[in-house]
């Protein structure tokens, strides 16, 4: 588990309208470039990062439930998950209420970093 | 030697998304929050500051958990404000805010760090919505020259309330010893109970009407020493996990001298309940 390196990654991707469309356009490219780009597999690092294999799937596939259950900081992740998902994917409305469902079940996880 | 004047203390909203209906129209339950805002549009513009100390808290905008402080002043004579993800996620303008670094540099301590504060500076401050959302209310023009606190609410560990509260106390010691003839107001924006990215985000309602209670009449009674003690970490994320923004209005309070606020109100909203607290200083 690095809850940094998930929250760096969904910050730099969601700040950024460029970072935004390259990961949209092919989520797993840009990730092969982004921890390409660290120097180490811990922090510091001063550009791109390095995940565990289930982060690493659970942002690919969307799969904001275990992203939330592994400790990812709430605020990034909502707003990640709009980013990358409304609207192309689906709606405002339908997201609010399919991440609802997905982090339900977790409660509310130590998201110290 | 003439001094600064503290001439008032206001504690707001900056909820990005009631910003953005307020753009359109004004719903009937936002009419209440429009008037509110109206009010203490009129309350500012009778105080005449000549500066705005605003305590508010970056989103992860300028700061990221790389390096976060807990608690920054921001000493530059102009700010950008706003970032792309916001311009996206909320429609909020690029904007520019004046800065007032002599101010920001006093309230650092002068020739020395202020003791027992350990703040960070910046030179470059870049603002995001929890700053510019309040400024864009209370002030529309953006012609008061602002002195930022950026204080980490955000990232756990977050400072204690009673860190809270002596920032507080030291804000308004140095805005009363600052040797200079100006009239400064004190804004703390933040949350009542408000979640974000947790199971309880959008409900249409607060979160955790008992604490929004409370929190209003520990500002309405002049409680800080209730305040201080009731809002722990956990108590904060009980209430919802964007309520550690709470905080900035204990600063306020402390600011205050602990007194009774002259308004205080916790305005229920689609957004949950927004609160909106002025203070007199004597």
């Amino acid at each position: 588990m690095s809850r940094y390196m998930v929250n760096k990654l969904m910050w730099e991707v969601d700040r950024s309208n460029d970072a935004l469309a390259l990961f949209k356009a092919d989520p797993a490219d840009f990730l092969d470039s982004w921890e390409s780009l660290a120097l180490s597999p811990n922090p510091p690092c001063p550009a791109g990062g390095s995940l565990t294999g289930d982060e690493r799937e659970a942002i690919e596939a969307h799969d904001f439930g275990s992203l939330y259950a592994m400790g990812a900081n709430p605020f990034l992740l909502w707003q990640f998950a709009r980013s990358v998902s409304v609207p192309d994917e689906t709606s405002i409305e339908r997201l609010v209420d399919s991440f609802r469902e997905a982090v339900e079940p977790h409660g509310y996880p130590d998201f110290f970093t | 030697m003439a001094l600064a004047d503290l001439v008032g203390i206001l504690g707001v909203t900056h909820n990005p998304l009631m910003w953005s209906v307020l753009q359109h129209s004004v719903p009937d339950d936002l009419a209440r929050v429009a008037a509110n805002f109206e009010h203490l549009r009129s309350v500012v513009s009778d105080l005449a500051p000549d500066a705005i100390v605003l305590v508010a808290s970056d989103h992860f905008h300028m700061l990221m958990m790389s390096n976060m402080p807990a608690f920054m002043i921001g000493k530059a004579p102009m700010m950008r404000a706003t970032f792309p993800n916001e311009v996206r996620h909320f429609g909020l303008s690029p904007n520019q805010v004046i800065g007032d670094p002599a101010l920001a540099a006093h309230l650092l301590g002068g020739r020395g760090l202020a003791p027992g504060m350990d703040f960070a500076f910046s030179d470059e401050p870049w603002l995001d919505h929890s700053f510019l959302v309040p400024l864009l209310l209370l002030t529309p023009e953006l012609e008061v020259p602002v002195v930022p606190i950026i204080t980490n609410c955000n990232a756990p560990p977050i400072p204690t309330a009673a860190r809270f509260a002596e920032l507080g106390l030291h804000l308004r010691a140095a805005i009363d010893s600052a040797a200079s003839d100006r009239r400064v107001l004190l804004v703390g924006s933040g949350h009542l109970a408000h979640e974000l990215g947790g199971p309880r985000q959008f409900l249409g309602t607060s979160p955790d009407p008992d604490f929004d209670r409370k929190a209003v009449s520990w500002m309405a009674d002049g409680n800080l020493e209730e305040a201080v003690a009731a809002t722990t970490f956990d108590r904060l994320t009980e209430a919802g996990n964007e309520s550690y923004q709470f905080l900035n209005f204990i600063t306020c309070l402390a600011a205050a001298g602990g007194r009774a606020a002259t308004f205080a109100e916790g305005t229920p909203t689609r957004f949950g309940a927004l609160p909106f607290f002025s203070w007199e200083v004597p």
